[in-house]
């Protein structure tokens, strides 16, 4: 059965058809949350919502778009909500910032990481959300800058300029450190 | 290959094993949410009509309480069938209407003296016609 036909019965209440959406594309959305988070747990959680409001939303899906478009969407939409709200009641206690003042030094001391992933990890991490949620689709998910446009309801000539900022920023940021210094500019 | 392919080698992970059972789970936790909602919205909005229903029925019988049409009627029983416009219409037969107005109480939305009365006289020089039924 294809994508339509499942969201149609789901628009019906059948919850069968609910239960082949969420296998289909839970690992997708898990790896995309986790790509975008950095957090597993909150990845889960977050798909965990992304896929009931799915099926709660799912009669204002209509049928312009590919269904993982809407159902990405909806992940980057509680996603970007989830960043700004931890960002604006981030706590940080004063063990955080103990550990922080020392691993700034072991980045300092320590030789460069040779690792690439870690470097790109980093370097993701400290990407605005802005910049990093098309980088992800795009890099990571494969979408198409049309279907980027489409999930983040910009125009495409924006998604460009985003991608292009984001790839640039994570490129300085990756030479700086195989360089072996330490960056802290955020995008 | 274009070199961000390299994007593609950042650790990738899959939803855990009971991610469906947990959905499915929370979805008829929510389900059930909703519909305790729902009930009570339907109960609260069904008690708010009815509540209004009773103030509206309650102003009406203590506060604007008046004179029934059909009081106002009555008073059109005193004019005698001997009567000069009835004896005129039955010659031409038409049949008569004859309304009796209160004008105080027609008048006093229009005025803020509550007990003017407002004569409404022809002004024509020809003759007045009587609609024929």
């Amino acid at each position: 059965m294809d994508d339509q036909e499942l969201i149609r019965q789901v628009q019906e209440g059948d919850e069968m058809a609910f239960g082949e959406i969420v296998s289909a594309y839970k690992d997708r959305i898990v790896n995309y949350l986790y790509q975008f988070t950095g957090d597993y747990q909150k990845a889960v959680e977050l798909s965990q919502e992304t896929f009931l409001r799915v099926y709660f939303k799912a009669k204002q899906y209509r049928p312009v778009a590919p269904l993982s478009s809407w159902i990405y969407a909806i992940a980057s939409n509680l996603a970007k909500t989830e960043m700004k709200r931890t960002r604006k009641f981030a706590a940080v206690s004063l063990d955080d910032i103990a550990a922080h003042e020392m691993r700034k030094k072991a980045y300092a001391e320590d030789p460069p990481d040779p690792g690439l992933s870690k470097n790109l990890r980093e370097a993701l991490d400290a990407l605005h959300p802005r910049y990093r949620i098309p980088v992800v689709l795009k890099d990571m998910e494969g979408f198409s800058q049309e279907e980027i446009a489409q999930i983040l309801k910009k125009p495409v000539g924006t998604i460009k300029a985003r991608i292009s900022r984001g790839r640039s920023f994570l490129k300085k940021r990756l030479e700086k450190a195989l360089a072996g210094g330490t960056y802290v500019a955020r995008a | 290959m274009s070199e961000w392919d390299i994007m593609k080698t950042l650790e990738t992970v899959n939803a855990p094993p009971d991610f469906e059972q947990k959905v499915m789970a929370q979805l008829s936790l929510r389900k059930r949410i909703e519909r305790r909602r729902r009930a009570v919205l339907r109960w609260s909005m069904a008690g708010s009509f009815a509540s209004l229903a009773v103030v509206m029925v309650l102003l009406n019988v203590f506060i604007f309480q008046g004179r029934t049409p059909s009081e106002v009627a009555e008073r059109g029983k005193d004019i005698p069938v001997t009567s000069s416009l009835i004896q005129k219409a039955a010659a031409e037969q038409t049949i008569p209407i004859i309304e009796t107005l209160d004008y105080r109480t027609e008048m006093r939305s229009r005025s803020p003296e509550p007990e003017t009365i407002y004569l409404l006289e022809q002004v024509s020089d020809t003759a007045p016609r009587g609609i024929k039924y």
